[in-house]
């Protein structure tokens, strides 16, 4: 197969796939509606580490966990989730809420989607980690 | 001896395929309901990782062929290209993946390239296309040498590959349950691949199988999809990003912090790079086999049921 043929397929294929996955509704990123959910999702990922809170932000798209070696993350990745332990986060405001900064090049930076209230409260939980 | 027998690229031949399928689950999900679950970014992410690796086969491809061409000047075997030389190395080349695709979860290594086709927490047609950029790099092709040294044409070797790679293209689904059962019994399926697909403690380090299970089967690696236990998919530790340059290489940057840590022994640093993923030197992290066993602690009733 000619090259320009294989790259117009390629580039045609993945846009056309893009847009029919979009346009039918599945951009829609996953919702925690209960702590359970949340206390649920980081479970998933740290079973090992036992849970003494949890602070599930109003939008749902983010909790804040409280563990007894520090707090922890766990947000939406697409339809699904994944945590994180916030060890050497850092934490940036921006409008809209907080970006966490990961020492963590598979999950590197963490938008969270805060009401004014939520910012100041998970910027002090979160601290200087 | 024949050094200009050619094949055709049936990768890229199958590409028209591949996005033709990819729409009929799409739609086929949509329209019934049921069958599997798509998400944009993800399948966006899947979907980039399939082009790139194309782009890294037309960009490195020559490092394996030069050695596998160095290896067909020194055989002096040459079993030609009649059909059933062709069948027979279609069975061993199957073989050879079976151990690659073992080894590529077993030494951290090997895992650094492939861990990205598991990185996805979707199990649909994409998901198949979600390959390495970084294959060349675990040097996996001296497990192909035997074949070239036994007189099997590299061009036709990989030609094998190719038509390997493009069955197994059609298990990443969850629209199909289960085949006859003649077809679960020798070859690999959607039901036998989903399991290894699963992060679930049970389904862990199972079905390497590319396109015959049996294989599975000869060395004890075969678990069953049990309805009971539906596949969990994705990472023991899910991605953070869907930033396909990360997708394909967090591996190996986590495989070099990990080795240039100060204060550890030589052996330390090595067996970061060829251990089974998970391993650490002070054991801060567990792997396959310490999940298991974890997990058949905390439920001693599951013990010698499939997978443990």
């Amino acid at each position: 197969m000619p090259l320009t043929v294989l790259i117009a397929l390629v580039v045609l294929g993945i846009a056309g796939v893009a847009l029919l996955i979009h346009t039918t509704g599945l951009s829609q990123p996953c919702r925690f509606t209960t702590e359970a959910e949340a206390r649920a999702a980081w479970t998933r990922e740290f079973p090992l580490t036992d849970v003494t809170g949890v602070t599930l932000c109003r939008s749902g798209r983010a909790a804040l966990i409280a563990t007894p070696n520090g707090p922890g993350v766990v947000w939406p990745m697409g339809a699904d989730s994944t945590a994180r332990k916030l060890t050497n986060a850092r934490v940036t405001p921006r409008d809209g809420g907080l970006t966490l900064h990961l020492s963590d090049y598979a999950a590197p930076t963490v938008r969270l989607y805060l009401d004014p209230d939520e910012t100041a409260l998970w910027a002090e939980r979160i601290g200087t980690t | 001896m024949s050094d200009q027998i050619t094949f055709p690229d049936v990768v890229q031949l199958a590409v028209p395929f591949f996005i033709a399928a990819i729409l009929a689950e799409l739609l086929w999900i949509r329209v019934s309901g049921k069958g599997g679950r798509y998400e944009t970014r993800d399948a966006i992410t899947s979907l980039l990782m399939g082009a790139g690796n194309v782009t890294a086969g037309i960009a490195l491809g020559f490092i394996a062929w030069g050695f596998f061409m160095y290896l067909w000047g020194l055989t002096p075997l040459d079993l030609g290209t009649a059909w059933w030389v062709i069948l027979l190395c279609f069975v061993l080349d199957d073989l050879r993946y079976y151990w690659v695709h073992r080894f590529g979860h077993r030494i951290r290594w090997v895992w650094a390239s492939h861990v990205n086709h598991h990185s996805s927490q979707h199990y649909n047609l994409t998901t198949a296309l979600r390959q390495t950029w970084t294959y060349t790099f675990t040097f996996m092709m001296v497990v192909r040498a035997p074949l070239i040294l036994l007189g099997f044409h590299p061009a036709l070797v990989l030609f094998c590959g190719g038509l390997n790679l493009i069955y197994q293209f059609w298990i990443h689904t969850e629209t199909i349950g289960r085949m006859p059962k003649w077809v679960e019994a020798v070859m690999n399926t959607p039901s036998h691949h989903r399991v290894h697909h699963g992060r679930n403690a049970r389904y862990l380090d199972a079905n390497y199988a590319g396109v015959f299970i049996v294989w599975d089967k000869m060395f004890g690696t075969f678990v069953p999809e049990l309805d009971k236990e539906k596949p969990d998919y994705g990472l023991v530790h899910n991605l953070g990003t869907f930033n396909p340059i990360r997708v394909a290489f967090h591996e190996w940057v986590g495989i070099w912090h990990d080795v240039t840590q100060p204060g550890l022994s030589l052996r330390d640093r090595l067996m970061y790079c060829v251990a089974p993923p998970g391993w650490s030197h002070d054991g801060s992290r567990e792997t396959s086999d310490q999940i298991k066993t974890r997990h058949l602690a905390a439920h001693p009733e599951q013990r010698g049921t499939p997978g443990f």
